[in-house]
């Protein structure tokens, strides 16, 4: 049996210096150069080729997990009943399938039902991928520029803001959620109008950062878009207020909110196009 | 040439996983790092140039299929790979410990690197809560993955000799 040579440290070690400082250069090459820049390209290019790849993820797992799901009611099997079990699997197929069609008219139709009342142009999208790394909460979207979406255009599930596009492909979209840590929304509270801004928590959770301790705040409370910073329009629903507490040594309140949109079983989303600011909705404006 | 091929279709298989597979893995919020498996388990095959080189393939990778930025997992795996092939001349067929240790060791390590490096570019979140609820449970997942896969690929790797589960390597 032959065994392969050990290889030298030494030469490895030459190697390793060489590929840490290429990976410098590339770190610095990104955060200097600008949107349009070689390594940005890179990036878009391999989000394009993964767009499929995350579709394919999206879709072979949904069957899945639904098969498991009744799988699990089907009783002992029986040589003699086989024609009887394929038959019983297709109707059960074809009722998922039905019931699946079902439900995903009930929410398009919340969703745009939602967006026909608030003034907005919007484009429906389905969802093809989820986060691939721990770190970000960011979803990949089946529209993309070639449906007009663009960057910095806001989201919304069917019952209020999802997060922001941060960047376009031709064919597909990514979307930075509010509960990623990177992402902020500008917001105030609908009752007490006090503002502050809504951010992604590492933990998964979602906070409301910058409230004076002056402002009045409580669980319940209904937090909504302010309107500033030009990316979310006025008055698109946020979440509610979960807790509320206040420490001597802060200078604002330590506020935590649900999310009005489901994010968890998340399947079609509203991506608004038209940012033209929205006349309070449920604000009382 | 027969060992370059096994190495770049275990690259690209882990590549399609990450994109495709991970996402639907998830625990929570912690997603499970193909990427990083591969690289530690060829750098412990191979050796550290190959696993450097590896592992800044591996990195670019996982860094262009993010939203974050380009250039931290590159610069982690890079390291990950040398140091975890460092190791390779220390595979010893005698039992499991010494591959476990390994594992568990570099990918805690990548974790935590990782982490750190997106901490100082400000693009993480506090250091402690990121420990605990993305590196710690991320290198315990991966861990447990590792141990299911670096068998299998480590004999995938190393057709031409005869590995048994954990069994001398080098």
């Amino acid at each position: 049996m032959k065994l392969p040579q050990p290889e030298r440290p030494s030469g490895a070690l030459g190697v390793v210096i060489a590929l840490v400082v290429v990976s410098l250069v590339i770190t610095t090459v990104w955060y200097r150069e600008g949107d349009r820049g070689p390594i940005h390209k890179l990036r878009t290019g391999v989000q394009t080729a993964a767009a499929p790849l995350q579709a394919a993820g999206e879709l072979v797992t949904r069957p899945v997990r639904g098969v498991f799901a009744w799988a699990s009611d089907l009783g002992v099997s029986r040589s003699q009943l086989a024609a009887l079990r394929r038959q019983n699997m297709e109707l059960r197929t074809s009722v998922a399938g039905l019931q699946e069609a079902r439900q995903e008219n009930e929410r398009l139709r919340a969703l745009f039902g939602f967006v026909k009342t608030s003034n907005l142009q919007a484009v429906g999208a389905r969802v093809i991928g989820r986060p691939t790394t721990s770190y970000e909460r960011v979803i990949t979207v089946d529209r993309g520029s070639a449906d007009g979406i663009k960057i910095e255009m806001p989201v919304l599930a069917g019952d209020g803001l999802l997060g922001q596009t941060i960047s376009v492909t031709q064919h597909s979209a990514r979307v930075r959620l509010i509960t990623d840590a990177r992402s902020g929304v500008s917001a105030m509270i609908q009752a007490s109008r006090a503002e502050g801004v809504v951010k992604g928590m590492v933990g998964g959770g979602v906070a409301f950062a910058f409230v004076s301790r002056e402002a009045t705040a409580k669980a319940g409370d209904v937090i909504i878009t302010s309107g500033f910073g030009g990316i979310y329009p006025k008055g698109l629903l946020v979440g509610e207020i979960i807790s509320a507490s206040q420490t001597p040594s802060s200078l604002f309140q330590d506020i935590r909110v649900a999310p009005a949109a489901d994010l968890a079983g998340l399947e079609e989303v509203v991506v608004l196009t038209s940012a033209a600011p929205v006349t309070a909705i449920g604000s009382g404006e | 040439m027969s060992r370059i091929l096994p190495t770049v279709g275990a690259l690209l298989v882990a590549a399609v996983l990450q994109a495709a597979l991970a996402p639907y893995l998830a625990i929570g919020q912690v997603v499970p790092n193909f990427l990083l498996l591969v690289v530690v388990t060829i750098a412990l095959v191979e050796g550290p140039g190959p696993g450097a080189a590896v592992g800044f393939s591996a990195g670019l990778v996982f860094d262009l299929l993010g939203s974050g930025p380009v250039g931290p997992m590159l610069l982690v795996l890079t390291l990950t790979g040398y140091l975890a092939g460092l190791m390779h001349e220390n595979m010893f067929a005698e039992g499991w410990l010494l591959p476990l240790t390994v594992l568990a060791i570099a990918t805690l390590s990548a974790e935590v690197a990782y982490g750190l490096i997106l901490v100082l570019l400000n693009v993480g979140g506090p250091f402690w809560s990121t420990f605990l609820t993305k590196m710690l449970p991320g290198a315990v997942y991966n861990t447990v993955l590792a141990l299911l896969i670096f068998p299998w690929l480590a004999r995938f790797l190393r057709r031409e000799t005869s590995i048994t589960t954990f069994q001398r390597l080098g």
